[in-house]
């Protein structure tokens, strides 16, 4: 057992803090959040050129080979900085789907996404099922796809999606191009300033070439996402959380009411240090589950589903105590500390909230 | 950056099971697993055979007759002994007077005292807490004044645990009143049986006699058992106090009790226990790997210091959760009171669930203690704002 990062993976995220100190702070974030979903291009191109895009891939793949460690390390450090570039859908998600295939186009499409040149979203989720992502509608009949998928994240700028949708009774995965006959987008801006949207497929044309994946492998493909996925923004959500804990204690330092900082009241004192606590233990718990799902443990998935919990409670008292810390200003839009709040809020709806990972948990 | 264990530390896992099939006094093992009270003559055969098997100083440097085992060494250790429902090792020589005499004892103190303490031959307890000091332990008032070869002690410490059974005491004592209480005080170890030194036992509200008073009156020291330099002791009862934490929260023994309750309420209806106790089993996790994080950190040349505060306070918060999930699983059954001495086998109650609803508010109300001990939980967040936040 061995719980010290490598000294490349410290270099890692030194050189994710060092961008997003140097050229992404939260006014420039602002701008690119107003202005096109929280989606630069040229921010995406320095990812890109960074190689960042090509982290979990397989060498086979163009890839760095890393794993869900390196991913956390990434996360934890966008998470601090509000990064809202669709790292996510693309790098994350996308990318976990298209590793485990073994069709051609997958890898002609990770080659894409790692040069920063397409981007893929997988389009899973149906308005009818909730959190149970396994019980689909959307089907192929007779070489046509039917169906609307929700909640699609970065909808507007996805070149293709990855649907998932039933073939008969068998489950299966098809990239389909966003601009093939019968595919609509109706997209939004989400609550912290990114992008989703719903995507209809009428009568689309698909046929065998663009299985990604089938029969179980689809839905263990769809599993493994899930895990990764919620590992990532659980990451995220220990960065904001170490991020509000300590903007906070600043703010209060320099916050002076009945003629001293309000950081010397032992009624906020105790409340940043509950703040702290939560970031902390969350930290640890996100070891845990990123360790196991590095080393392939049976354990991992239900290790995800209590961090995923872990995150909805701990992040909300977080993200709220730093808001109330903050009085007026915390409710202000200018600062970032509410932003924070927005974040956490959509982690935890992301991929099956507290409630739910709470009671997978138990009944894994 | 890797969670496996190596197979050198699989074999010291056996090793560890190895000793718990054979060597745990077998007596010890039953009345620990029917829930029996131990006597003082069980723990010092416990301590003994931990003694024999070489494993007392489990976190001592060897020079010092410790293990030297590794942070994932020591992890294992505890993790069988607390899924093996052993008695919790008691710290007040092998993890609080020990290291302090080691760290700061002259050699005379290291050859006199250390031994005996991984033999258990002496049980200690601590003197810290007074009636007019909790808190504030650093206004304490217990005086020891010089007087040629010895220090004359007089005053009273309380919640002295275990007194009633500890042939020594390390106190905390007034040697000069100072501008800065702090300054004034010394670290001072005493024998119990010097003439002078009066037990007496409080009954905490689970019925128990576990923690005393005691009272010096013109009790007579020798200076040789005067820890380090008179006015320093509060430098060493801050470093007894971060190793005092570390452990406190008692995660091996915790997995434990969670298993036996998970098993008795697994045909239960009530979903809301389900959820408390999955939140609790997340939370738990948690603390373990915040724990197994501050390990890798010594292990990296760091000292346990404010962090060791996280896991005292989230530690004991578990703890007390764990207990009150136990009182709510028991429902009305834990009416009928055993007391200290257990039922006896005319009245015993009749209900499916006694073997554990009977000791359920016992450890409910005796539990309430740990959020007070070993500086308050309030104190711990006091440490970490100042120490941590800056604040």
């Amino acid at each position: 057992m061995n719980l010290s990062y490598s000294d490349e993976q410290n270099m890692l995220r030194e050189q994710v803090l060092k961008f997003c100190e140097s050229d992404y702070t939260f006014d420039v974030r602002e701008k690119i959040v107003e202005s096109n979903y929280g989606h630069n291009p040229e921010t995406w191109k320095q990812f890109a050129d960074l190689g960042w895009l090509a982290v979990p891939f397989s060498e086979e793949n163009g890839g760095f080979n890393f794993g869900p460690i390196e991913l956390a390390v990434i996360f934890e450090e966008f998470g601090k900085a509000l990064v809202a570039e669709p790292y996510l859908a693309n790098v994350v998600m996308s990318g976990s789907v298209l590793e485990s295939s073994s069709n051609g186009l997958a890898k002609q499409t990770i080659s894409k996404i790692i040069d920063g040149t397409t981007q893929v979203s997988v389009a899973f989720s149906e308005a009818s099922n909730g959190y149970n992502f396994h019980d689909i509608e959307s089907s192929v009949n007779d070489g046509k796809l039917n169906g609307v998928k929700t909640v699609v994240l970065n909808a507007s700028f996805a070149n293709s999606f990855l649907v998932y949708a039933k073939n008969g009774h068998k489950p299966v995965i098809y990239l389909v191009d966003a601009k093939a006959a019968g595919v609509s987008v109706n997209s939004f801006s989400t609550v912290d300033g990114q992008n989703c949207g719903d995507v209809t497929f009428e009568s689309v044309e698909v046929d065998e070439s663009l299985i990604i994946s089938h029969d179980n492998d689809a839905s263990q493909a769809i599993n493994a996402m899930l895990d990764l996925a919620n590992l990532c923004i659980c990451a995220e959500a220990v960065g904001g959380m170490t991020a509000s804990y300590l903007k906070t204690v600043q703010y209060t330092k320099e916050r002076e009411q009945f003629g001293q900082p309000i950081s010397n009241f032992q009624v906020l004192q105790h409340k940043m240090v509950d703040m702290f606590m939560e970031a902390e233990v969350s930290k640890s718990l996100l070891f845990k589950a990123m360790l196991q799902l590095d080393g392939k443990d049976e354990e991992a998935s239900k290790t995800v589903s209590g961090l995923k919990a872990q995150i909805g409670k701990s992040s909300r008292q977080v993200g709220q105590a730093a808001v109330q810390l903050h009085g007026g200003m915390g409710v202000s839009d200018e600062m970032s500390i509410g932003h924070y709040l927005k974040r956490f809020t959509v982690i935890d709806a992301l991929f099956g909230n507290r409630n739910y990972h709470l009671n997978n948990f138990s009944n894994l | 950056m890797d969670i496996n264990f190596s197979d050198a530390d699989n074999q010291f896992r056996q090793e560890v099971k190895d000793y718990l099939e054979n060597k745990y006094p077998k007596h010890v093992k039953e009345k620990q697993n029917n829930g029996e009270q131990l006597t003082k003559q069980d723990m010092i055969d416990y301590h003994k055979s931990l003694y024999e098997q070489g494993w007392a100083g489990y976190n001592w440097p060897v020079e010092y007759g410790g293990t030297g085992w590794s942070p994932t060494q020591i992890y294992i250790f505890q993790e069988e002994l607390g899924y093996a429902n052993t008695p919790t090792i008691l710290p007040f020589g092998l993890n609080m007077v020990g290291p302090v005499i080691y760290t700061f004892g002259n050699e005379e103190q290291k050859k006199k005292f250390l031994p005996d303490i991984l033999e258990f031959n002496t049980w200690w307890c601590q003197g810290y807490s007074e009636p007019g000091s909790g808190s504030d332990l650093a206004s304490l008032k217990t005086k020891a004044v010089r007087d040629g070869d010895h220090y004359i002690v007089n005053g009273s410490k309380t919640w002295t645990t275990l007194a009633q059974n500890a042939d020594w005491i390390f106190c905390l004592v007034r040697t000069e009143t100072t501008q800065k209480k702090q300054e004034g005080i010394s670290f001072l170890l005493i024998d119990m049986k010097t003439e002078g030194i009066e037990v007496k036992p409080i009954i905490t509200i689970d019925g128990d006699h576990e923690v005393n008073s005691v009272f010096f009156t013109d009790v007579k020291v020798p200076v040789e058992n005067l820890i380090g330099e008179e006015g320093k002791g509060w430098t060493y009862a801050k470093f007894l106090l971060a190793h005092e934490r570390f452990g406190i929260a008692g995660v091996p023994n915790q997995k434990y009790s969670l298993k036996l309750l998970k098993e008795r309420t697994k045909d239960f209806a009530d979903n809301d226990l389900k959820m408390k106790i999955a939140d609790y089993e997340i939370e738990l996790s948690a603390l373990e790997f915040t724990e197994l994080r501050t390990l890798a950190a010594l292990a990296n040349g760091g000292h346990p210091g404010a962090e060791s505060s996280i896991i005292k306070i989230k530690g004991t918060e578990l703890q007390q959760r764990l207990t009150e999930m136990y009182v709510e699983a028991a429902g009305q059954y834990i009416l009928p009171y055993e007391g200290p001495e257990g039922f006896n086998s005319n009245n015993t109650p009749a209900s499916n669930v006694s073997d554990f609803s009977s000791q359920a508010v016992s450890r409910y109300l005796n539990f309430r203690k740990t959020s007070i001990y070993g500086g308050s939980n309030e104190i711990q967040k006091n440490i970490i704002a100042k120490a941590i936040l800056g604040v």
